[in-house]
């Protein structure tokens, strides 16, 4: 994920850039550059924050820029791999924020060409392949560059012979106008731009748009004009951060439509039918992998057990999870066995030991995380990234969904590299996963309702969350947020482990939640809700909407969309998470920030 | 000539009325601040303008448009972060040859305006009582030697009054300018710069009305209020009474029994009546009721406001969309007579008036019979139940029961 800033108007374009750039370091800040057009075009980058960029730059004349923060996913973080990227002549400069697909073949094409590149980004082809086009109109040259790209792209582009006008265009990542007086501004989300305006129009994928200081043209994927209406942005300047949601928390469970198709962008391809992870990855896990380890702690845990279902499921190879803090200590560490180390910020410190160990011990670590540059993408031997963009909210949730997801593509490499399924088996996976993003979006679309669950459960001293299979450990999770953020107790259990114990602790006044799918397991977990039921507390079903027998046995039922795929414990994780945040919230609980608890555990 | 309008401010001292909307656009008889002083730079001859906006531009926007109403034109620059008044007059560089500058917020008058249109480069000052609050300017003939910043121990009763005029080279002045050790860069410094290399003239004002906390907007609805006419065109029922200068908007109905002693303003869609008296000095803006056995004095009620029935609100500014209970009654004058002070923001103010009401935010409910005190101010959307006796500062969303 990166962040795109444009700007045409009055003032000093390289404060204005800056100024966004900081507001979008969020969107991640391994280096970051930015472009101005005065008398000639000038480019500057640096390696590290924007506030580094901001010393390294001269007092500049221009009031017409382009600006970018970038966080590493092609290309190693260098001064060079920096945006904006440059065409053959320097005319025309681009920054890019997403994952072009046909880099490859398209980079092969221009080199035959005799195109010479400067870089190993994906972004630089399309430098060249504007410039390519380029005839005297830099939105046409554009267009028809666009034209040849496959992947996800938000780009603005500048050309020196055409000093007055910034091309903005997007395609599966965002690109939103700010509407100025006498200035306009581009940038990929609207914090960046609130400082100027609070009018801003939405582009849509497959739009295209011309900025000039004082109007604006946009352009259909046909490249016809069309009009947009400019909505008005009604945050305080206090929320932009939050992009007007009341708490992190929730904008991030928000952010997962986006989040849940990052973790996927550029790692799955329909055509070729594969998943492509770096190279240090696959040499990493195509070598006879006869056990994996999964250490982690927290939510990472639980993730964890999640992972262990699907790469079970897929690969038949036998994984055991462990929590990082027990396994540094106890855990076996045969060499060879693969030992995959999950934490969001790459700084948790049992975590940290417990790679070490095993790396010590010989074992091959891999590390799956939301933060390059930490220190476990350092130890470990090979990292794969989450890519869910910063987590502020202490209670971790899209990393959570991420983290499951990037366990679920580790599972089909696996079993791509041990011959256990075929292409047309990964392509339905595929198809799955490009579902995945609209299924949360519905699940998002029904707060109301879990709002409405949420009031009955506010009160409650204890609340048990239960789930066979997968769901499981989805359950774990479930109770683990409650707990975090709202301090009500809260377990989760094997739903056919109640009547080994549990029960004990069952009154009338614990409410059950049950996640209930239609598999193998439907049948027991309605037979767990009727023993649950028994003893008299209140049951809300987490079931699928075809799923009309339910009503008979909950009090309650929240619905998350049909699909026979195990994909479908993501959705199951949201309506989760949205019911732990409206129970904290209508508790007035600190919801960011829970007492006693901090977002990266450094210590062991 | 461009006339450039400073009207980005929050003006956190006229809380709670900015947090709905900026300084500049809260109501003075019936039109906002921004309005009166841009009536004033026309009737000086002007035709161009900036309005340099920031807090809820979109109001200002949405309000003046382009400003064909006018027969004007009206240009927007966003300041961004407000950083002093030299950065708001600086942003403006790219547009302007020979300009003036007025702080949106103060009105000052058409003849002052014209003065200093005139004069290249100027700064109109004013003589004025208690200097504590204002830049403090030292002049030597015709010109300015330097302007001070506020001083507990003014060295003259000699104020910046916020209008001036320059051309292009303030520019380079304010570039040079550094930041004020309250941290923004101030217009003053700047002009501080320029004094020394070249003349300056300060043009004495003849009129000038500031406005700093929401009390001052009764003394200056009370001015502008005097200057009004005639001016009826809503309908009048029978045995109603109107005397002196009285203005009432479209589609208002005056109903049977009442009785206003202009100098009134009441705007367009109101119900008045029956039966009610309402004293001089008093701006009611559109959609509002005024209903049986009410009594209204020396008041500003914004907007969509109803004071229904058996109300007495007294030296008040409220809010839009207010509803005020059945006999819930507005003190505003203390029993010892003595002079009132407000706490406002936490800080506790003393307002040199002897009769001041309340300060009313928007959306705010009163119960039945319930009494406000002298000199409160009320968040908004407090809700204050009925028979509640409410004093001092009350927070936004409170409830009071």
């Amino acid at each position: 994920m990166c962040g795109i800033i444009g700007y045409n108007g009055f003032r000093n374009a390289d404060r204005v850039l800056i100024d966004g750039l900081k507001r979008l370091e969020y969107r991640g800040y391994d280096s970051a550059g930015i472009g101005v057009i005065g008398k000639k075009l000038n480019i500057y980058k640096e390696v590290g924050e924007i506030s580094k960029l901001e010393k390294y730059i001269p007092s500049l004349d221009g009031d017409l820029g382009i600006g970018h923060t970038r966080w590493a996913t092609h290309g190693s973080v260098t001064k060079e791999n920096a945006h904006p990227h440059l065409s053959g002549n320097k005319k025309i400069a681009i920054i890019h924020n997403g994952i072009i697909e046909n880099f490859k073949t398209l980079k092969e094409e221009l080199e035959k060409q005799g195109v010479k590149f400067r870089t190993q980004t994906d972004t630089e082809v399309i430098a060249h392949l504007i410039e390519k086009h380029y005839k005297g109109n830099l939105e046409n040259a554009v267009y028809s560059a666009l034209n040849k790209i496959k992947g996800s792209y938000a780009i603005v582009a500048i050309c020196e012979d055409e000093p007055g006008k910034i091309i903005g265009a997007r395609k599966e990542s965002p690109l939103v106008i700010g509407v100025g007086d006498n200035e306009n501004f581009l940038a990929s989300d609207i914090p960046a731009l609130l400082k100027y305006t609070n009018r801003v129009i939405f582009l849509d994928d497959g739009e295209m748009c011309v900025v000039n200081k004082n109007s604006i043209s946009i352009f259909d994927e046909n490249n016809k004009e069309i009009s947009k209406e400019e909505q008005l942005i009604k945050w305080d300047f206090k929320d932009a951060e939050k992009s007007g949601f009341p708490h992190f928390m929730l904008k991030e469970i928000y952010d997962q439509p986006d989040t849940v198709q990052r973790v996927f962008l550029g790692r799955i391809s329909e055509i070729n039918r594969n998943i492509n992870f770096p190279e240090k990855v696959v040499n990493l896990i195509n070598n006879n992998v006869s056990s994996i380890h999964i250490v982690s702690c927290g939510t990472s845990f639980y993730s964890g057990l999640v992972g262990k279902y699907f790469i079970e499921k897929l690969t038949d190879i036998p994984v055991v999870v462990e929590l990082s803090s027990e396994y540094r200590y106890f855990g076996t560490k045969k060499e060879q066995s693969l030992v995959i180390g999950i934490t969001q910020s790459g700084e948790t410190a049992d975590t940290l030991a417990a790679l070490k160990e095993a790396k010590n011990s010989g074992c091959k670590t891999l590390v799956v995380t939301n933060v390059i540059g930490s220190t476990a993408t350092r130890i470990a031997d090979a990292y794969i990234l989450t890519q869910s963009g910063p987590e502020i909210g202490v209670a971790a949730t899209k990393t959570f969904t991420s983290q499951i997801l990037v366990l679920f593509l580790i599972g089909l490499k696996l079993a791509l590299l041990n011959n256990r399924i075929g292409a047309d088996k990964l392509y339905e996976h595929i198809l799955d996963l490009k579902g995945l993003s609209k299924k949360v979006r519905q699940v998002l679309d029904k707060s109301e309702e879990i709002k409405e669950i949420a009031k009955i459960l506010k009160d409650s001293k204890s609340i048990f969350f239960i789930g066979r299979g997968i769901n499981y450990p989805i359950s774990l999770e479930g109770a683990l947020k409650l707990k975090e953020i709202s301090y009500i107790h809260a377990e989760g259990f094997a739903a056919g482990e109640l009547k080994h114990g549990p029960f004990a602790l069952l009154t009338k006044t614990t409410p059950v939640v049950a996640v209930v799918t239609n598999d193998s397991t439907y049948d027991k977990m309605i037979a767990n809700i009727g023993e649950v039921k028994a003893r008299g507390p209140q049951v809300i079903a987490i079931a699928e909407e075809n799923d009309t027998e339910i009503e008979k046995h909950a009090d309650y039922v929240l619905r998350f969309p049909s699909n026979s795929s195990i994909l479908s414990c993501v959705s199951i994780a949201v309506i989760l998470q949205l019911l732990s945040y409206y129970v904290a919230n209508l508790r007035g609980c600190s919801i960011d920030k829970p007492r006693n608890l901090a977002k990266s555990v450094t210590v062991e | 000539m461009k006339c450039v309008i400073l009207a980005a401010g929050e003006g956190k001292r006229m809380n709670p009325l900015t947090f709905t909307r900026p300084k500049v656009m809260i109501p003075i008889a019936n039109k906002p601040i921004l309005e009166w002083n841009l009536l004033n730079a026309i009737d000086a001859g002007i035709k161009d303008f900036i309005f340099v906006v920031a807090y809820r531009s979109e109001m200002v926007r949405n309000y003046f448009q382009n400003g064909k109403k006018w027969n004007i034109n009206i240009e927007y620059i966003n300041q961004g972060k407000a950083l002093g008044t030299a950065h708001a007059i600086g942003i403006v560089e790219k547009f302007v040859n020979d300009f003036i500058v007025l702080c949106g917020d103060t009105i000052f008058g058409r003849k002052d305006i014209k003065n200093i249109l005139k004069t290249n480069p100027s700064i109109g000052l004013f003589k004025i009582k208690n200097a504590e609050e204002y830049g403090i300017v030292k002049t030597k003939g015709k010109n300015v030697i330097r302007i001070y910043e506020k001083m507990e121990k003014p060295l003259s009763n000699t104020i910046n009054a916020g209008i001036y005029h320059f051309d292009k080279k303030i520019f380079d002045y304010i570039r040079n300018t550094k930041k004020s050790p309250r941290g923004e860069y101030e217009i003053t410094d700047s002009i501080n710069m320029m004094s020394k290399e070249k003349n300056t003239e300060g043009i004495f004002l003849e009129e000038w009305r500031d406005v700093v906390y929401p009390w001052h907007l009764l003394d200056a609805n009370e001015e502008i209020l005097n200057k009004i006419g005639k001016n009826i065109e809503g309908t009048i029922e029978k045995n109603s009474t109107i005397i002196g200068n009285v203005s009432i908007g479209k589609n208002s109905r005056i109903m049977n029994g009442s009785y206003i002693e202009g100098p009134v303003i009441i705007g367009e869609n109101c119900k008045i009546g029956p039966n009610c008296y309402i004293r001089p000095h008093t701006s009611i803006g559109d959609g509002c009721h005024v209903g049986n056995a009410c009594e209204i004095k020396n008041s500003i009620i914004i907007k969509n406001t109803n004071a229904p029935h058996h109300n007495y609100v007294g030296d008040s500014v409220i809010g839009e969309e207010c509803n005020l209970g059945s006999g819930c009654k507005i003190a505003n004058l203390r029993l010892d007579k003595k002079n009132i002070k407000v706490v406002l923001n936490g800080n506790k103010i003393e307002t040199n008036r002897r009769k001041l009401g309340v300060i009313m935010g928007d959306k705010v409910q009163t119960g039945i019979n319930s009494v406000i005190n002298v000199g409160s101010i009320i968040g908004n959307n407090v809700y204050i139940g009925p028979g509640s006796i409410v004093s001092n500062e009350i927070r936004a969303n409170a409830k009071i029961v």
